[in-house]
């Protein structure tokens, strides 16, 4: 009997490589969840808390696209007082405050100072390093927040209960870890492998936490300058 | 592909350690050229601070170009339990002859609340809360080098060691309203340089325990910002309300040192006050604001009714910013003679240019026209500008 097709002999081997590229696609995109929570030490969640992918899947996987965040300046407060933004991305500054605040970093991840002015045109930083970055207003000296770099497209921040979820992860092996500002250990000890291969995978931190030593705030009339 | 997003070290994760105390530091060093008066700190009659007053006598000599350091302050905050901030400032006064840090401000406070919602509790050595351009860093004006009449003698001798609370509600239209009420100690001689030497605009900033010299002729006498003779607390309140927009906010003010006559050197003295400042535009600043009050004492033939009165507007783009002010300021001699009568005006100019994180860069040109009928009749009018270059930590 006549094969249905007849190809030569060369042109099968070429279908059945670009049949397994195919089926190799197929497994990269066969995206799943990780999900799980971040607690202390007595099994209390942390909300405020980021988990994000620190190492890439062995398998390779897609490129982050340029994105864009906004750090913004409203009642003489930083919102939201933790971004975390994957690596490449542009941050806005503006101003929605009738006072002037100038806002700048120290950190080795980035260092820059912008001098704000309400109304101005909103002026933007790119943080091209992972890693943290506080950041201060040289006016109001209670205002800080920190931006976090992570070096890849997956992360999440816990919710109130210290839930998250990370959706969309290509199948692949992964190293997870959990970043807290008050963190007392090294993130590094946060670290742990997960293997995703299309089930929801389930994850918990455990954080030991300092405790909060934020300069309060002023408020009042007192605080107008 | 993620595996070309660039390697990272752990140690780039790490926070900075937040200090529970912090050190700030203001320096601000100026070439002024004043007008021919003495300054009133060097018991003169000139209206500006002394590096800007002439020389040679009291009365005035020749103009004079200076190189001085105008302010040198250190700023000293701390958090403490329970959400408690400390703050304090002291001021090294190189100008005048003072050999002491002068005390600024020491202050604890506790606030309960948000920003939209909250109140707030505050003791210790504090300034008034009335001056609206006092906002700047170690409380410098903001707009100018030099604060109006009205704010530069708010600044002088309305000083208190007490306790103040604050209260603050945004309804839901988004007005945000402010009470402050407060009472405290030492202001019992307030008022007490009006009337021989009348209104002056200058940047020196009194701290509690300054001494400050009286411009009488021959009299190298001096008046204490802090001096509790009558054990009687001055009491002061300030309402303010802006719009949900921020765009402007009015705000009222009382002060009156309750002071008891009765007591050996206690002068009694009230004032109220109304400001406003606006932004009509983003990038422009209004401000205007009045004063007025009366001050008696049973020491002489002081009594006095005072006035004052200012606006400014203020451009800002970017880094760089143009004010302009205008000042008008007036004593009345309430009693017999002498008579301690001042009518005055002055229009200051002022450009400056902040750059980078510490820096500031500023000229700022005044014109001066004051009339006074006082013992000493010496006109004080006269005009001056700095160029000033400051540097804060």
């Amino acid at each position: 009997m006549e094969p249905f097709v007849r190809l030569p002999t060369w042109r099968w081997q070429w279908v059945i490589i670009a049949v397994a590229a195919f089926m190799s696609c197929v497994s990269v995109t066969q995206a799943a969840e990780i999900k799980g929570k971040v607690v202390d030490e007595q099994g209390i969640g942390i909300p405020q808390a980021v988990v994000f992918v620190q190492t890439p899947a062995s398998n390779g996987a897609k490129p982050t696209a340029p994105r864009t965040a906004t750090l913004d300046q409203i009642d003489k407060q930083f919102v939201p007082n933790l971004l975390p933004i994957p690596v490449g991305t542009e941050v806005q500054f503006p101003n929605h405050d009738q006072i002037h605040h100038h806002v700048y970093s120290f950190s080795r991840a980035k260092s820059f100072d912008l001098p704000l002015y309400k109304g101005e045109e909103k002026p933007s930083v790119v943080f091209d390093q992972p890693g943290v970055v506080d950041v201060g207003c040289n006016i109001h000296d209670w205002m800080s927040a920190v931006i976090l770099v992570v070096p890849s497209p997956y992360y999440a921040t816990t919710d109130a209960n210290g839930q998250f979820v990370l959706p969309d992860i290509p199948s692949g092996t992964y190293s997870l870890v959990s970043w807290h500002e008050r963190n007392r250990g090294k993130i590094a000890d946060t670290a742990q492998q997960v293997r995703v291969d299309g089930a929801t995978s389930e994850l918990t931190f455990t954080l030991s936490l300092k405790p909060a030593q934020e300069r309060p705030a002023t408020s009042g009339q007192r605080g107008s300058r | 592909m993620l595996c070309a997003i660039p390697s990272v070290s752990w140690g780039q994760y790490d926070v900075e350690e937040k200090w529970p105390v912090w050190v700030r530091g203001l320096v601000d060093v100026r070439i002024a050229r004043g007008g021919r008066a003495s300054s009133w700190t060097d018991q003169g009659m000139g209206i500006g601070k002394s590096r800007y007053g002439g020389t040679g006598s009291l009365l005035g000599g020749e103009r004079s170009t200076r190189l001085v350091v105008s302010q040198l302050s250190m700023e000293l905050g701390a958090t403490l339990p329970w959400g408690i901030s400390a703050r304090a400032q002291l001021n090294a006064e190189t100008d005048i002859d003072v050999d002491r840090p002068l005390l600024i401000e020491a202050i604890l406070r506790k606030e309960w609340g948000g920003v939209a919602n909250g109140w707030g509790l505050q003791s210790g050595v504090m300034n008034n809360p009335f001056s609206l351009e006092h906002v700047g860093p170690a409380w410098t004006p903001q707009y100018t080098l030099t604060p109006s009449a009205l704010n530069t003698w708010l600044w002088e001798e309305v000083y208190v060691v007490g306790l103040e609370g604050e209260w603050w509600r945004t309804t839901l239209s988004g007005l945000r309203f402010g009470l402050l009420g407060g009472a405290g100690f030492g202001p019992d001689q307030m008022a007490r340089l009006l009337p021989p030497r009348g209104w002056v605009l200058s940047d020196y900033q009194s701290g509690v325990n300054s001494d400050l010299p009286l411009a009488l002729r021959g009299n190298t006498d001096s008046v204490s910002v802090f001096d509790e003779r009558d054990y009687r607390p001055a009491l002061y309140t300030r309402l303010s309300v802006s719009d949900s927009r921020h765009r402007g906010e009015l705000s009222l003010g009382y002060f009156d040192n309750l002071g008891d006559q009765d007591t050996f050197g206690v002068w009694s003295t009230r004032f109220g006050t109304v400001g406003a400042v606006l932004h009509p535009l983003a990038n422009v600043d209004l401000l205007a604001q009045y004063l007025g009050g009366s001050a008696q004492s049973r020491a002489g033939n002081f009594d006095i009714l005072f006035h004052a009165f200012y606006v400014l507007l203020s451009v800002h783009y970017h880094g760089h910013r143009l004010s302009a002010r205008y000042d008008n300021f007036r004593t009345d001699d309430t009693d017999g003679p002498p008579s301690y009568r001042e009518n005055g005006t002055a229009f200051t100019v002022a450009y400056l240019f902040e750059f980078g994180l510490s820096h500031r860069v500023a000229f700022e040109y005044m014109f001066l026209d004051s009339h006074r009928t006082m013992p000493v009749s010496f006109d004080p009018s006269d005009g001056g500008w700095q160029l000033s270059y400051r540097f804060r930590y």
